[in-house]
């Protein structure tokens, strides 16, 4: 007994420390962030904007990230007080809760619930505090006068990037890298086949998810992601997209080494990924969670505070292709074309695979 | 029944009379070990105090003394494994620190173990110069040193045979090498008869007695009397924690020694008039017991009547725990009967069996009879957790549990502060007291009695010797295993010899003689 | 002796009282190292909770506390269950189905939901039982896997199970029936949220665990294999037969622990249920050193740590995960704490005999034999 509770103490301490060594960055100091350049106005203490991050928190390269960049441009140009405070793995849903009622009794006043994630736990405190506005990203079931639905059409942008593999393809054969599998993540999977098929309707997709709920480490897992795409490259594809949020970087690795290519997603990770794996980067699917806080604190500050459903799709400029790069250039007008369409409608894009 | 050669006292009443004189026949330069007041304390167990020793060269020093009356403890400060708190330690006349074992070696101290430190896989030559590679290298010059020693001391080692191949008696004068290959000019042996057959200690006294001819200082470590007044030229006496007296072998004889250990009169195993009756209370038929595609036992035949005490003599590692496993259920792999009071207790399992009446005595009380850190009270429920009162329902009575623990610990004289005192804090004998009393509260039919007195004190092994024959008396077949001939002879109605697995011999225990139970151990004669 | 036995006491809560301090300074000392405000982070943890925070805290607790009983239930019988996070989860969903079906009316559903539960996870850790028995696998092995497979099963079947809400992107099953939620109670009329009524169960679970481990044969049986394999075979315990029943035990009650967010809380099982309690189910077991009370202060003292270090990052812009530092150094120091109690109170017990023995010694040795 002794010698196995020494055994367990080191195993429990471990799995302390390394489930928060995922996990254990600061956050940077958000007043820094936001007064950094000269242009910034002073901020103002009476407008507190508090902001709740999903699993990974600013500095995720991804989904957090351009949440956090959104805002800090809110902050800049406006003069918004601002906190944030990101989700632990595996949380229960009072730590929710509590992260948001936080917000709330402290005087924040919009609070900004990144991640479906706090869908219930937003409708349910947006009840206790009425005065307070809130906003939640990728979500439209919490519902309330006080509530903004921030959402996004996932599977158009991956449509235009489908359609941009397909056509940049040599071997006809391209993957799909999801970092969870969640019915969202699901939706950049329908998107991107979808506009690959609609260029080639024999294309070969290899689509992989690196994990199923609750395990949301696919999310951060760069050697998930180097494994799995490296066997999408060696199986003959020769673009892979990847929806994995922090795991990612480790799919533009395995493109580099594979002589491959490979497409971004959020935010243009040509220009944010690692210097050495850029060149793989062919377009980015850009899903501009920036530009809807953005636009969500610039009209609260504007004292029209936006409620309800706001989609952010390709006719609102809310996701799209970026082109960064030049590697897309020769089939922009392709890309356009199918834009356009399906901002007409002549095109559906379906939202599961 | 024949006297004990060892623990011979039938005169019970000369009270005990202290030796308060340190005797000293050598002449102070000859002494190569001086120990002045060397006090080393320990919470809880008997240390050492005001402990003084004068070893002098050429010559083989007993140190004798019940266990937990303070050797081990003396050794390690000895052998550098512990620093005393008080008194000084002169080796060749210098005052010196030991710190470590290397500390000890390089000042010419080395020490042989009961339980041998060999690799069974290397070679001698392998074996006594690992570790010590730098003295004479790993080659030939180490062959030449090793091949020196064995024909200087009379070891008749062989350094290139793999030990894997050697008996014990070989293996112990490896370790001997080990130590004189070290540049060792005082060798301490820790109990190194305890693990030989009578005829393996006479060679080791030979050897012994080379040793010290060489000029070599022994310090012999024994509770075995017959054997250190056969041996040793200086006998010390340590009885709680300190040296009691110093005496010349030759001046005394066992008995005497015996008092000077335990400052009172001696029990003798011997056993009184038969009890033994026609009432078969333990058959077994053909017992074999394979594992593993090895037989470990095998054509193993034995009656065992109420009243009757069976012996088992063998040397260890013979098959004997594996009998008694299978006796008890404990193994996989038995076939054969055994037949407990009529009813045949094949494929029954170790509680069903121990519920129809057989009391266990577990030769390895730590690892089998206790948990040495529940209170006793718990201790008293294991193993009768269906068949005492206290356990019979789904839940223990406790209070009952309780009582009966107080009972035992009264009836059977297990020393104690209390019933919630914690196993481990009792010492050996009083643990195996404790063991004694719970087997036998369940009313056995059959008590199997595994090395009974194995690292208990004198008083202990009286007391335990006394229950067992009281067992015997009441009617109880009892199955007694023992590594002591002495024990054997004395207490046994029958002894079974058994060797390699198989019962190889019966003897009568009055007229057999140790060295005849010894030849029929190691295989040498023809046994019956 | 009373006095002996006073410090013994005094030792038992000592330890952990020491260990917490040592935690509280490692800790204090990874603030400073990082530029921390070390003063403001112990203010706000050693704040006086609110009425939500103190019901956060006994919700978490009554959540940590089954979790340890469960990993507790093994450690007693040497068994290291590090399967209770698989088996909770793999519980949880099959009680979320069941009682979202409603089969059966009101609490009668409810009823139902936790005997599936409590069999699913009795199940989920007979497996590592059953092949910790018949073919000696290590069950830290196998319920590690398990744990790895109850995530891909789960995951399967969970997008099967699965009901759409329309503009949801959680995965959930069906939401259970209202009548059949386990009501929870407040602790003032102002409290904005419940404490579980699960509560009670859980209290009741650990005097069941504390009656039938110190009080049966059969935990008399367990406590004895796990104290000592060898000497619990020789006594007649069939030990194999105890690894297989008590990895039951230990599933049957992991199937519980997310019971109480199930029936109380979020009401169907989803992509954002609560993971990870099985893992902290061991720390809190190994805190509370197995005993029911102990365990119940340990799951308290990770829920107020919890708790109280949700803000930290709101309003000091530290890092939460520094209580995640605490709550290990607690651990170790705990268990190193104790072991050196343990030591000392070996050494205190030997002495006692010694001096006990020391007085009768005059008629010591060479004692009369009864014969």
């Amino acid at each position: 007994m002794r010698r196995m509770t020494k055994a367990a103490a080191v195993m429990s301490v471990a799995a302390l420390v390394l489930a928060s060594a995922g996990c254990a960055k600061k956050s940077t100091d958000s007043a820094e962030s936001s007064s950094g350049g000269d242009e910034c106005v002073a901020e103002d203490s009476s407008k507190k904007v508090g902001m709740a991050y999903d699993v990974g928190g600013r500095g995720d390269q991804s989904f957090n990230d351009a949440a956090a960049k959104g805002m800090d441009k809110a902050a800049c140009e406006l003069g918004f007080t601002t906190s944030e405070s990101e989700a632990q793995d595996g949380e229960s849903e009072a730590a929710r809760e509590g992260r948001l009622t936080e917000f709330a009794d402290a005087g924040f006043n919009p609070v900004i619930a990144v991640g479906f994630a706090y869908s219930a736990s937003v409708a349910k405190v947006a009840e206790q505090y009425p005065e307070v506005n809130f906003a939640i990203i990728d979500d439209e079931f919490a519902v309330a006068d006080n509530i903004a639905n921030l959402v996004f059409a996932e599977e158009q942008g991956s449509f235009l990037v489908g359609a941009a593999a397909a056509l940049k393809t040599e071997s006809d054969h391209i993957g799909f890298v999801g970092g969870v599998e969640t019915p969202l993540i699901n939706k950049f999977e329908a998107g991107y086949a979808a506009g690959a098929e609609a260029v080639n309707p024999d294309i070969e997709i290899d689509v992989t998810y690196l994990t199923q709920p609750p395990d949301f480490s696919g999310f951060n897992d760069p050697a998930k992601g180097k494994t799995a795409a490296e066997g999408m490259y060696d199986g003959g594809a020769d673009v892979v997209y990847q929806a994995a949020g922090g795991s990612g970087g480790g799919v533009f690795e395995a493109a580099t080494a594979a002589d491959a290519r490979a497409i971004g997603v959020d935010s243009d990770q040509y220009l944010t990924a690692d210097e050495s794996v850029r060149d793989v980067i062919i377009t980015s699917m850009l899903k501009r969670v920036d530009v809807a806080v953005d636009t969500y604190l610039s009209d609260v500050d504007g004292g029209d505070v936006p409620t309800g459903l706001t989609r952010y799709d390709l006719e609102a400029d809310g996701v799209g292709y970026s082109t960064s790069g030049g590697q897309v250039d020769d089939v922009k007008t392709d890309l356009e074309d199918f834009k356009a369409k399906i901002i007409d409608g002549s095109i559906k894009v379906p939202t599961k695979p | 029944m024949g006297p004990s050669p060892c623990f011979v006292v039938h005169d019970p009443l000369e009270p005990a009379e202290k030796h308060t004189d340190v005797t000293t026949t050598t002449r102070a330069d000859d002494i190569v070990v001086r120990l002045r007041d060397i006090g080393k304390n320990f919470p809880g167990v008997i240390a050492n105090h005001d402990v003084n020793i004068d070893v002098a060269k050429g010559t083989v020093h007993a140190i004798v003394g019940e266990n937990g009356a303070g050797k081990s403890t003396l050794m390690k400060t000895l052998y550098g494994v512990q620093k005393p708190d008080s008194g000084t330690i002169e080796i060749h006349g210098r005052t010196v620190t030991l710190s470590s074992p290397a500390d000890a070696i390089n000042a010419g101290v080395g020490m042989v173990f009961q339980h041998f430190m060999l690799a069974d896989n290397l070679t001698v030559l392998e074996n006594v110069v690992l570790g010590a590679e730098k003295l004479h290298g790993i080659g030939a010059g180490a062959r030449k040193e090793i091949t020196r020693l064995s024909d200087a001391y009379g070891l008749a080692i062989d350094p290139d045979v793999l030990v894997e191949e050697l008996g014990v008696g070989s293996r112990q004068r490896i370790e001997i090498l080990k130590v004189l290959y070290r540049g060792a000019s005082i060798i301490i042996l820790d109990e190194p008869t305890a693990v030989l057959v009578p005829q393996e200690v006479d060679e080791l006294f030979a050897n012994l007695r080379d040793l010290k001819a060489e000029g070599l200082a022994v310090i012999f470590i024994s509770h075995k009397l017959d054997e250190v007044l056969s041996v040793a030229d200086t006998v010390t006496v340590i009885r709680r924690g300190t040296t009691v007296d110093t005496v010349e072998a030759d001046s005394v004889d066992s008995r005497r020694l015996a008092e000077m250990m335990v400052g009172a009169e001696l029990p003798s195993p011997s056993t009184e008039s038969s009890t033994v009756t026609d009432d078969v209370a333990l058959e077994i038929r053909d017992l074999r017991l394979e594992a593993a595609g090895r037989e470990l036992c095998a054509d193993i035949n034995l009656t065992i009547h109420r009243g009757e005490i069976l012996g088992i003599a063998g040397v260890e590692g013979n098959g004997q725990a594996e009998l008694v496993e299978s006796i008890m259920g404990m193994r996989s792999g038995v076939t054969g009967s055994v037949v407990l009071g009529g009813r045949d207790m094949a494929g029954s399992s170790t509680r069903e069996r121990r519920d129809s009446g057989i009391g266990y005595i577990p030769e390895d009380r730590h690892r089998h009879g206790l948990l040495l850190d529940s209170p006793l009270w718990e201790n008293r429920i294991l193993g009768h957790q269906t068949t005492g009162d206290a356990g019979r329902r789904i839940f223990i009575d406790r209070a009952r549990a309780r009582e009966e623990t107080q009972a035992i610990v009264e009836k059977y004289d297990v020393r104690t502060p209390g019933i919630d005192t914690l196993a481990r804090a009792l010492s050996g004998g009083n643990q195996q007291k404790l063991i004694i009393g719970r087997e036998m509260s369940g009313d056995p039919v059959l008590l199997i009695a595994a090395h009974p007195t194995r690292g208990v004190d004198v008083g202990a092994q009286a007391a335990i010797w006394g229950h067992i024959k009281q067992a015997r008396r009441d009617g109880l077949a009892v199955l007694l295993i023992s590594a002591d001939l002495d024990e054997l002879i004395g207490l046994s109605d029958t002894i079974e010899v058994i060797l390699r697995g198989r019962l190889v011999g019966t003897f009568d225990p009055a007229t057999v003689t140790p060295e005849q139970l010894g030849t029929a151990m190691t295989g040498a004669g023809d046994a019956a | 002796m009373s006095d002996a036995r006073l410090k013994r006491v005094a030792l038992a809560i000592g330890a952990p009282a020491l260990a917490l301090i040592i935690a509280f300074a490692i800790t204090s000392l990874v603030l400073i190292l990082a530029g921390d405000s070390v003063i403001g982070v112990w203010q706000q943890i050693l704040s006086v909770p609110d009425v939500r925070g103190v019901t956060n805290i006994l919700n978490a607790a009554t959540v940590y506390y089954l979790s340890a009983v469960s990993v507790a239930i093994g450690f007693r019988m040497n068994l290291f269950n590090i399967g209770v996070d698989g088996q909770y989860r793999i519980a949880s969903f099959v009680a979320a189905i069941v009682a979202g079906e409603a089969w059966l009316p009101g609490y009668l559903n409810t009823l139902l939901a936790l005997v599936a539960a409590v069999l699913v996870g009795a199940l989920w850790a007979g497996i590592a039982g059953l092949l910790r028995v018949t073919r000696g696998v290590s069950e830290v092995i196998s319920t590690i896997m398990l744990n790895a497979i109850a995530t891909a099963i789960v995951a399967y079947l969970l997008r099967k199970a699965a009901v759409d809400a329309e503009g949801s992107n959680i995965t959930a099953t069906k939401d259970i029936p209202e009548g059949s939620w386990i009501p929870g109670f407040s602790l003032g009329s102002d409290a904005p949220n419940d404490v579980y009524g699960f509560i009670v169960v859980a209290v009741v679970v650990g005097f069941v665990y504390w009656l039938v481990i110190n009080r049966t044969r059969f935990g008399f049986d367990l406590r004895a294999s796990g104290a000592s394999e060898s000497a619990a075979i020789a006594s007649g315990i069939d030990v194999k037969r105890m690894v297989l029943v008590s990895m039951l035990l230990s599933g049957a009650v992991a199937g519980l622990v997310g019971m109480p967010i199930l029936f109380g809380d979020a009401h169907n099982y989803g992509s954002t249920f609560q993971s990870g309690l099985g893992f902290a189910g061991i720390a809190i077991a190994l805190l509370g050193r197995n005993h029911p009370v102990g365990i119940a202060l340990g799951a308290l003292l990770f829920a107020f740590l919890d708790e109280q270090a949700n803000p930290l990052q709101i309003l000091l812009d530290v890092s939460p995960d520094i209580v995640k530092i605490t709550q290990g150094v607690i651990v170790l120091t705990v268990v190193i704490a104790y072991e050196v109690v343990r030591r000392y109170g070996v050494r205190l017990e030997q002495s006692l005999v010694a001096s006990a023995l020391a007085d009768d010694d005059t008629d010591d040795k060479g004692a009369e034999v009864k014969v």
